[in-house]
């Protein structure tokens, strides 16, 4: 395996970034829910309506590059049957730019009566870490991986009330899909950094508890402090805190494909100029996978 | 029963409201939904952790953000009645549509009615709904991309 790729969770202003920097981003993660407009299942006529002006240009920058899907809409979690129609139409949209695995979140973005407010994938509703939702999970997992034909892996969410009493902690939770051939695990580095500076355990005793073998993406991104909390918005360059996390830990990740750096396009402007030297660090970071790799194995 | 627990949580998560009435009166949960007692047990634990306030907010932004995008000098002219006429619609409308043209196209219409029945808002509502709610309805028709 060759050392894991670089790259950018793909948004509007990506194609202007990959312009200025076209060798330092190898990889973009695609948000299907993104490039189509969804009038829900009980829309009069076809329900997915596919911005196909971004699509165009989303091929363009794809090319050479590798892509992998990241959804939002699935809510593998949620206590309700798959929504077949939305897995076509990611069906489609993999094919069409081959995706080479697609993700999900571990979190509810759909309940019965309908979807929670999501303006970034902000804020899905945590979920129990017990057997029954387990088996929605796991099962849902296989179905999509056989719909896409592609592996499929879950992303830890940033949460500020985790669901007490659980039966397994998300680490053992995310180790017994990849132990029983499920799914992957996408492990957002900055989402450990929000739930721990909200109070919740230190990125060191979360990732001491998973797997690695089980990690096939890492994502890097930045939030802002807000009313006393830490916010997960994708508005700023990945603090150090985070960086110092990946820099430990990549190296040991043996089946790491890609490290991803998420932003919110509202905030380009702000961030111009330091997106570049983020990619390149980046790029230093992923350089630190193949040697360590080489002296474990001659170890 | 799951399906309650996760909506019962969702309804809490867009309900500051809510959360302080089954703070006060727990048993409110069981009446409400059909839940185990772990599940209504987990639902008191959430609603009493200092992280609630924060998922209330957030949840209360991100549904603001199709209105806030969409529709924002309706937003600025509304001024200090936004937020009463945001809870008012959200309360009339619990479900958020995934589709912001949809979501921002309701929110006009609500506006649209209240005035109709007599609610008074600032000098620059008017102007500002009759701009942005047909950018918005336009906006919706040319979101159909595709043929049907
Ligand atoms: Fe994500
Ligand atoms: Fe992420």
């Amino acid at each position: 395996m060759t050392r894991p790729t670089v790259g950018l969770l793909y948004n509007p202003v990506s194609p202007l970034l990959i312009a200025q920097a076209p060798d330092l981003v190898e990889y973009l993660g695609v948000m299907p829910d993104r490039l189509w407009y969804d009038f829900g299942p009980n829309a009069q006529g076809r329900r997915f309506h596919r911005t196909l002006g971004a699509i165009d240009e989303l091929r363009r920058c794809a090319e050479g590059r590798l892509t992998a899907g990241h959804g939002i809409g699935l809510s593998l979690p949620s206590a309700m049957p798959l929504d077949e129609a939305f897995v076509d139409a990611v069906a489609e949209l993999a094919a069409d730019i081959g995706f080479s695995w697609f993700s999900e979140h571990l979190s509810v973005f759909i309940t019965p009566k309908g979807a929670v407010p999501n303006a970034q994938a902000g804020l899905g509703l945590p979920i129990a870490y017990d057997d029954e939702v387990y088996g929605i999970v796991a099962g849902k997992a296989a179905r999509l991986r056989q719909a896409l034909g592609c592996p499929i892996a879950l992303e830890n969410g940033a949460f500020f009330t985790p669901v007490p009493d659980p039966d397994m902690t998300e680490p053992q939770f995310l180790n017994r899909l990849h132990a029983e051939g499920r799914c992957e695990t996408l492990l957002d580095l900055h989402n450990l950094y929000v739930n721990w500076r909200n109070g919740g355990e230190t990125p060191e005793a979360y990732i001491a508890q998973l797997d690695p073998a089980a990690v096939i993406e890492i994502h890097l991104g930045g939030g802002d402090d807000f009313a006393g909390f830490y916010m997960d918005s994708h508005s700023s360059l990945t603090p150090e805190p985070v960086w110092e996390t990946a820099f430990a830990h990549v190296a040991g990740f043996p089946n790491l494909r890609a490290i991803t750096y998420e932003f919110q396009e509202t905030y380009y402007e702000d961030l111009a100029d330091g997106l570049i030297p983020e990619l390149e660090r980046m790029h230093e970071l992923a350089e630190t996978w193949a040697p360590r790799r080489r002296l474990a194995h001659a170890g | 029963m799951l399906a309650d627990f996760q909506q019962a949580l969702a309804d809490l998560t867009a309900s500051p409201e809510l959360c302080m009435a089954v703070k006060i009166d727990p048993s409110l949960l069981m009446r409400r939904y059909q839940l185990t007692d772990r599940e209504a047990g987990r639902l008191e634990g959430i609603v009493r952790h200092p992280g609630m306030a924060c998922s209330c907010m957030v949840y209360r932004a991100n549904r603001l953000a199709p209105l806030a995008l969409n529709t924002p000098r309706l937003c600025k002219a509304l001024g200090h009645d936004l937020r009463a006429v945001a809870s008012d619609y959200w309360a009339d409308h619990p479900q958020s549509n995934v589709h912001f043209y949809v979501e921002a196209d309701r929110f006009c219409r609500f506006v649209r009615r209240e005035i109709a029945r007599g609610r008074s808002f600032g000098p620059e509502v008017g102007s500002a709904l009759e701009i942005e709610s047909a950018q918005v309805a336009a906006a919706l028709r040319e979101s159909h991309t595709e043929a049907a």
